[in-house]
């Protein structure tokens, strides 16, 4: 059985999306990585006295830092200590340095800057933490599609977790499209695994429907493709209810939420929407071809 | 038919309903109210029982926060090689990388998921440790090298912790707490031959290069390694977790030990907090609007999922939120009304297809169960499949995501269950109840 014209069409649209998205990588603007996966510079300064993270914050904003973490340290939290992305050479750090130190002896007279540091920081998400959450998501799918496969048939097990796949993938590629307004921290670990347990659940429903609409017998006379959209079509109403409620809260957050927080909810809707559009355009008609595949083998 | 009967036993239903709704409804403001303020539990105010649902400028004490909105301590180390380590000429590089695995793996099983291990330079390592109420306990299960020796009778090391295959702590026939080592094929076979042929004498087992015990070999032991001595439970099961993580690679010196701010300002919190409520309550009104009293319904289950969720944040260990954690609770919340919806638009269904309200509600649920059942067991596979196998924030996001899973189930299936069944006898009005159309469904229940 062939894919429907379009599905096709919303397969052309997705790999489209995706290609931008590798191109842009192969040109040199791919993900922009945050100071989790980049790691960095510790700063660390005595400030003499208890100081305001606020001020060196936007001191730090001023000097043409881009990205900083800054947090007290030691008794009175006199101790500065400022994570900030790592600086092309030395002469830049020493620069970065004057410059901050000026600014701020201005406002605490009582830093004491001969006694600073700076030290190379590694990445929080260090290769091993990563490759752990490929491994452990590899593994996730696995079992989900043997589960899927036990409860359901093998090719819906293979469209669901394709369909994951494709979720994930677009999240990915939005994070390299807006990488201006969007940068990879640990946090975006957290964004992919939740669309995983999401995007499962939205494929799962549609999933349901048709295992359920296949035996009845007013749907005797469907075929596959058929049966996925009425199966589809009967679903809308839970499909549009469940999205707008999980869009609903995530928009909030992302619209009233710190830049940590925009971070995680801007590739969390992207993922809900590329969840929805798959489950309902693209992984049912994936079954319908799959199932036909091994239907015609035998 | 007695049709004396019916009116009666009617009207008792109904009184059964307002009746079992009522305490429902108390009980939910009672625990809810509990869950905001908190209670003390005794007249001098000495024990008082925490509240844990945060409420906008208010986060209960309860509940953990990663380094971003609370701190904790940071520690710093100096790693180096050890004098067999430099003899060989060992690199630096790929000893740093093992070390850090390993102390990371030590503070996820200890509870520490959001915990971070980087390096610094070439030769530090730093450790910062949210919201820890006793560091210097955490630092000495992290920092201690775990060195395990096994010694022949002439004081030969013959077997290191390389061939430990899994450390638990267990009890020995005293049933005194005890450290069992279960040991790989190789380690087995090693372990074995040496007390076969040792029969009578003494041999020693190190920690450290501590004697952690010397028995005399009655018999060879292939099999299982029990390490009795003067532990408790929790000594015990530190050792053995320390054991299981495996021996850190290269020799550590504390440098600094202090502790550090939070990088987040507390409005960061306090304006999460602030949009997950109006969050929430979009998601109601949305709910109240597309299903009326049904709605109703699910904003009253949803509050109860959002009071069983905290209290499960605040109870079970190893949990931090970061903000990033609490914007998925938030997410979560938004989709634990997913099951909702499902069994709602199933009960619209069976009322459009003519069946009497009642009965669309217990034929609504019965076919909405499928689904919800292989979605959330898909779901709880993946989450136990990163909570097993995940180190660090992946494992603190699988136990959110475990939680939230299983209170949403739980309360689609019993609380909003019980919760309609008694509701759906007092509205009889399908257009009321759910928004249903109503002109077809009336026909039926003459």
């Amino acid at each position: 059985m062939k894919l429907q014209k379009k599905t096709l069409i919303c397969l052309g649209i997705s790999l489209a999306i995706m290609l931008t998205a590798l191109v842009l990588t192969l040109c040199g603007r791919g993900i922009n990585f945050g100071l989790d996966f980049t790691g960095g510079l510790i700063l660390n300064y005595d400030m003499g006295e208890s100081f305001d993270t606020a001020i060196v914050e936007k001191t730090l904003g001023e000097i043409g830092v881009a990205e900083f973490a800054v947090s007290s340290s030691g008794e009175d939290g006199r101790v500065m200590q400022a994570r900030i992305a790592s600086l092309g050479s030395e002469d830049e750090v020493q620069l970065l340095q004057a410059a901050l130190e000026e600014k701020l002896l201005a406002v605490y007279p009582g830093m004491d800057a001969a006694a600073a540091t700076a030290s190379y920081v590694g990445p929080v998400a260090g290769s091993t933490l990563v490759r752990n959450a490929i491994s452990s998501v590899l593994l996730a799918a696995v079992l989900m599609l043997v589960y899927i496969a036990f409860r359901f048939d093998f090719a819906s097990g293979l469209a669901a977790v394709l369909g994951l796949l494709h979720d994930v993938l677009i999240m990915l590629s939005f994070m390299v499209i807006l990488r201006d307004l969007l940068q990879m921290n640990s946090s975006f670990i957290a964004a992919m695994l939740t669309i995983v347990g999401y995007s499962i659940n939205n494929t799962i429903i549609i999933f349901d429907r048709i295992r359920e609409n296949r035996k009845k017998p007013v749907h005797a006379g469907l075929d596959r493709m058929q049966m996925v959209d009425v199966s589809v079509r009967e679903s809308l109403g839970r499909t549009i209810n469940t999205t707008l409620t999980t869009l609903v809260t995530i928009t909030c957050l992302y619209l009233l939420g710190v830049s940590a927080i925009r971070e995680f909810s801007l590739p969390i809707i992207v993922g809900v929407l590329a969840g929805v559009y798959s489950a309902n355009l693209i992984n049912g008609y994936l079954w319908a071809a799959l199932e036909g595949i091994g239907k015609r083998k035998k | 038919m007695k049709a004396a009967n019916r009116p009666r036993s009617k009207t008792n239903r109904k009184t059964a309903a307002i009746v079992s709704l009522s305490i429902a409804l108390v009980l939910t403001v009672l625990i809810g109210l509990l869950a905001l303020n908190g209670m003390p539990l005794d007249s001098r105010g000495l024990y008082r029982l925490l509240p844990w649902v945060p409420s906008p400028g208010n986060w209960p004490d309860s509940i953990s926060l990663g380094l971003d909105l609370k701190g904790g301590v940071y520690v710093e180390y100096e790693a180096s090689l050890s004098p067999e380590q430099e003899a060989e000429g060992a690199e630096y590089g790929p000893l740093m990388e093992a070390t850090q695995k390993v102390m990371m793996d030590r503070l996820s099983d200890k509870g520490f998921a959001e915990a971070t291990v980087t390096q610094i330079g070439n030769t530090g390592i730093r450790v910062e440790i949210p919201d820890v109420k006793d560091p210097q306990a955490v630092l000495d299960l992290i920092g201690t090298p775990a060195k395990l020796e096994f010694a022949d009778p002439n004081g030969n090391i013959f077997m290191d912790g390389s061939y430990v295959q899994t450390a638990s702590q267990s009890f020995d026939v005293d049933s005194k707490p005890c450290i069992q080592l279960v040991l790989t094929k190789q380690g087995e076979k090693l372990f074995g031959d040496m007390t076969a042929q040792s029969i009578g004498q003494e041999i020693a087992i190190y920690l450290d290069d501590q004697l952690l015990m010397s028995p005399v070999v009655e018999s060879a032991i292939y099999g299982p390694v029990q390490i009795s001595g003067d532990y408790t439970v929790e000594s015990a099961a530190n050792v053995a977790m320390q054991l299981q993580s495996g021996a850190l690679p290269m020799d550590l010196r504390q440098d600094k030990l202090d502790t550090i701010s939070a990088t987040l300002g507390r409005d960061a919190l306090d304006t999460s907090v602030t949009a997950a409520m109006i969050g929430i309550l979009l998601v109601m009104l949305i709910m109240l609007v597309r299903y009326r009293v049904c709605g109703l319904v699910a904003s009253w289950a949803l509050s109860i999922y959002i009071i069983a969720l905290f209290f499960l944040i605040a109870v079970v260990p190893g949990i931090q939120l970061t903000l990033p954690g609490i914007a998925g609770v938030v997410l979560g919340i938004g989709m634990a009304v997913d099951a909702n919806v499902v069994i709602f638009e199933r009960i619209k269904e069976e009322v459009s297809g003519g069946r009497p309200l009642i009965h669309a509600v217990r034929i609504g649920f019965k076919n909405a169960m499928s689904a919800i059942l292989d979605a959330n067991v898909t779901t709880i596979i993946a989450a136990m499949v990163l909570l097993i196998f995940g180190t660090g924030s992946v494992r603190g996001f699988a136990t959110t995501l475990l939680l939230g899973v299983l209170v949403s189930m739980l309360t689609a299936i019993v609380v909003s269950r019980f919760l309609l069944t008694n509701v759906v006898r007092l509205v009889k009005n399908p257009a009321v109840f759910l928004c249903a159309p109503k002109a077809q469904a009336e026909k039926e229940v003459q």
